[in-house]
């Protein structure tokens, strides 16, 4: 085949442009990894929660910091109609001080055991309504501190700081980028609040299952859906909007690098793709072979830059230090952008082979 | 009927002012086997009759006919299969693929679709050993010296058994001898496998090595002989071959 043939002897410029894709695919895949992980220090927690809905206290511009329900709210919105099931949940950030002086910040989560909200154990139990000193944390908490299953953790609040006994690891990820820790409702209320009364917040939001709640509201709450909960997470859209505008940058690059390669190279083989055509190469035969080499040249590049990307993440980010995450959808994704990329910036060319006029095989000396 | 038949062709170049009469009402005919000259001075026409006769561009009016089929009136498409299929081509220059081998650029022309590759490949190593490059066959095409490319693209120009070779200035990138060489080698190709061949040049002496020598000038095809005589003016009386 003319095209694998002219790749194979002119390896070092195919080898060139090649290496560039790989660079720019790469980058593509650790920003686009970027953007997964950060989204999922932003929200997993929430995004693993079993419901389709959350409600919000009405003037609190769906942030999870700032809603504030009460229990008429809660109890309200909880017997709205198309609701099957409801949890009401509790958010506060706390520092939690591990040994004597180290401190990281936690995002608790008050739930009630046996609600919808409630974390699936990976180790150790889950919480009874009887467990008021009881913390279950996120196994990134354990990654991180080192502390688990029977450590007392001390909460901080404000001032006062509380001690809690660790009695579970969860799987849930992490909320507002900090590890996720659930305890009893009951124990948030007055961790957050100090003095429990008819004043006291009930929960912050309240998770909710059911069908087309979507926009419905009531006095001083609102419901949207998990997506848009998770889109209202303070930063997650100004990040997901820089991560995509460095991707857009990223494939505008690869595509004007693919565009341009392929043009030098139309253009020095002019006259030779004239004299092709003059001894009876059609239009449609010569463009396929270049488009055949426009593909082969991003999709080997790409595969190339998925592997070391994979390998980037498996062995020099293997700490959680880096937020890099892959998902098989987010590389396909990846991949083929890239490919249709160099497609769109090599089109140009490949008009450019398909309307060469065979007269200039005679032209040349 | 001749196998390739010109009738009244013209060709004008730009319109108004700057129109220019390449062809001025050329009318021709070859049969298979032979070989003719196409001589006359710069600009008179030569190169835009050959590539009326090889498909490169349609006449302004007239007809070329091969056998009883007016390439004149072919749209794009069958213009380029019959470029492909019926007209060889033979460039000034040798026009090879460079990275290509000998080898690899006779068996190219099987790529464009329509042959038997397995039959394309026996007929490349017959070609190869035909016209002496059975040594350069695994050669880049860069690295093959200019006696040697042109014989490859007289091979290349072979490779689908065409009805016509059209040739343009063939030697003038040699010197005498090896340009002389390669005119006998086109010579007995044409010759020995029954071929109408057009060969254009400006060298009286390659001239002289064809069957028949028709000089154009000013766009017309001239009724008398030119000055110098083909050495052997007899027609092809060599057995068709195929
Ligand atoms: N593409 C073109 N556009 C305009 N005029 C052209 C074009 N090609 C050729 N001509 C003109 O047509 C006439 C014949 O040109 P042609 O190239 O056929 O001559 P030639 O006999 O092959 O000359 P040479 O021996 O120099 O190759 C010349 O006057 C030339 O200037
Ligand atoms: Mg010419």
């Amino acid at each position: 085949m003319f095209a694998i043939r002219e790749m194979s002897r002119r390896k070092l410029q195919f080898g060139l442009v090649t290496g560039v894709v790989i660079l720019i695919a790469y980058l593509v895949l650790m920003v686009t990894g970027l953007g997964l992980g950060l989204n999922q220090l932003a929200g997993n927690a929430l995004l693993a929660m079993d419901g389709d809905y959350f409600a919000y206290s009405e003037r609190s511009n769906l942030s999870v910091i700032r809603s504030q329900l009460s229990e008429a709210q809660v109890k309200d919105l909880s017997s709205a109609p198309g609701v099957k099931a409801a949890a009401a949940v509790g958010y506060t950030a706390a520092a939690i001080e591990y040994q004597p002086g180290e401190v990281e910040t936690g995002a608790l989560l008050g739930i009630d055991p046996g609600s919808i909200a409630e974390p699936a154990v990976i180790e150790g139990r889950a919480l009874t309504a009887r467990d008021a000193r009881a913390l279950l944390v996120d196994r990134s908490w354990v990654n991180l501190t080192g502390t688990g299953i029977g450590d007392t953790l001390l909460v901080q609040v404000g001032l006062s700081a509380e001690p809690f006994e660790v009695v579970g690891v969860v799987d849930e990820g992490s909320f507002f980028f900090q590890p996720a820790m659930f305890m009893l409702r009951d124990s948030w209320r007055g961790v957050s609040y100090r003095a429990v009364d008819q004043e006291t917040p009930y929960a912050s939001v309240v998770l909710l299952q059911g069908d087309g709640l979507e926009g419905a509201s009531g006095p001083n709450w609102e419901v949207v859906t998990k997506d848009t909960a998770f889109w209202n997470i303070e930063g997650v859209s100004a990040q997901q909007g820089t991560v995509d505008a460095l991707r857009y940058m990223g494939l505008l690059i690869g595509a004007m690098v693919i565009g341009v390669f392929f043009y030098v190279i139309t253009l020095q083989k002019i006259a030779l793709l004239g004299v092709l055509k003059a001894i009876g190469a059609s239009g449609l035969y010569l463009t396929v072979q270049g488009m055949l080499q426009v593909f082969l040249v991003s999709l080997t590049g790409t595969l190339i830059a998925v592997g070391l990307a994979v390998l980037t993440k498996a062995t020099v980010l293997s700490a959680d230090t880096v937020p890099i995450a892959f998902t098989t959808g987010a590389i396909v994704n990846s991949t083929v952008a890239v490919v249709v990329a160099g497609v769109l910036g090599a089109a140009l060319s490949m008009r450019q082979i398909g309307a060469i006029d065979p007269i200039i095989a005679m032209q040349q000396q | 009927m001749s196998l390739l038949n010109l009738r009244d062709i013209t060709k004008s170049y730009g319109e108004g002012a700057q129109r220019v009469d390449a062809l001025r009402g050329v009318s021709m005919a070859v049969e298979a086997g032979e070989m003719v000259a196409l001589v006359g001075p710069s600009g008179s026409g030569k190169s835009t009759l050959l590539a009326i006769i090889g498909g490169l561009l349609s006449p302004t009016s007239g007809a070329m006919l091969i056998g009883d089929r007016d390439v004149a009136r072919f749209d794009a498409r069958q213009r380029s299969q019959y470029r492909r299929d019926q007209a060889g081509f033979v460039f000034q220059a040798s026009n090879l693929v460079p990275f290509l081998t000998a080898r690899e650029n006779l068996l190219l022309v099987g790529e464009f679709g329509g042959a038997d590759r397995a039959a394309l490949r026996k007929r490349a190593d017959e070609l190869l050993e035909e016209l002496g490059l059975t040594d350069a066959a695994g050669q880049a095409g860069n690295r093959l010296s200019g006696g040697q490319r042109q014989r490859v693209a007289i091979a290349r120009a072979l490779m689908r058994d065409p009805l016509l070779i059209l040739v343009d200035e063939p030697t003038a990138s040699l010197d005498s001898k090896r340009g002389a060489h390669v005119v006998e080698a086109l010579r007995d190709a044409v010759h020995g496998r029954h071929k109408a061949c057009v060969m254009v040049t400006h060298d009286l002496e390659m001239a002289a090595r064809a069957d028949r020598i028709l000089e154009i000038r000013d766009g017309l095809l001239q009724a008398h002989e030119p000055a110098m005589q083909p050495a052997s003016p007899a027609p092809c009386i060599v057995d068709p071959c195929e």
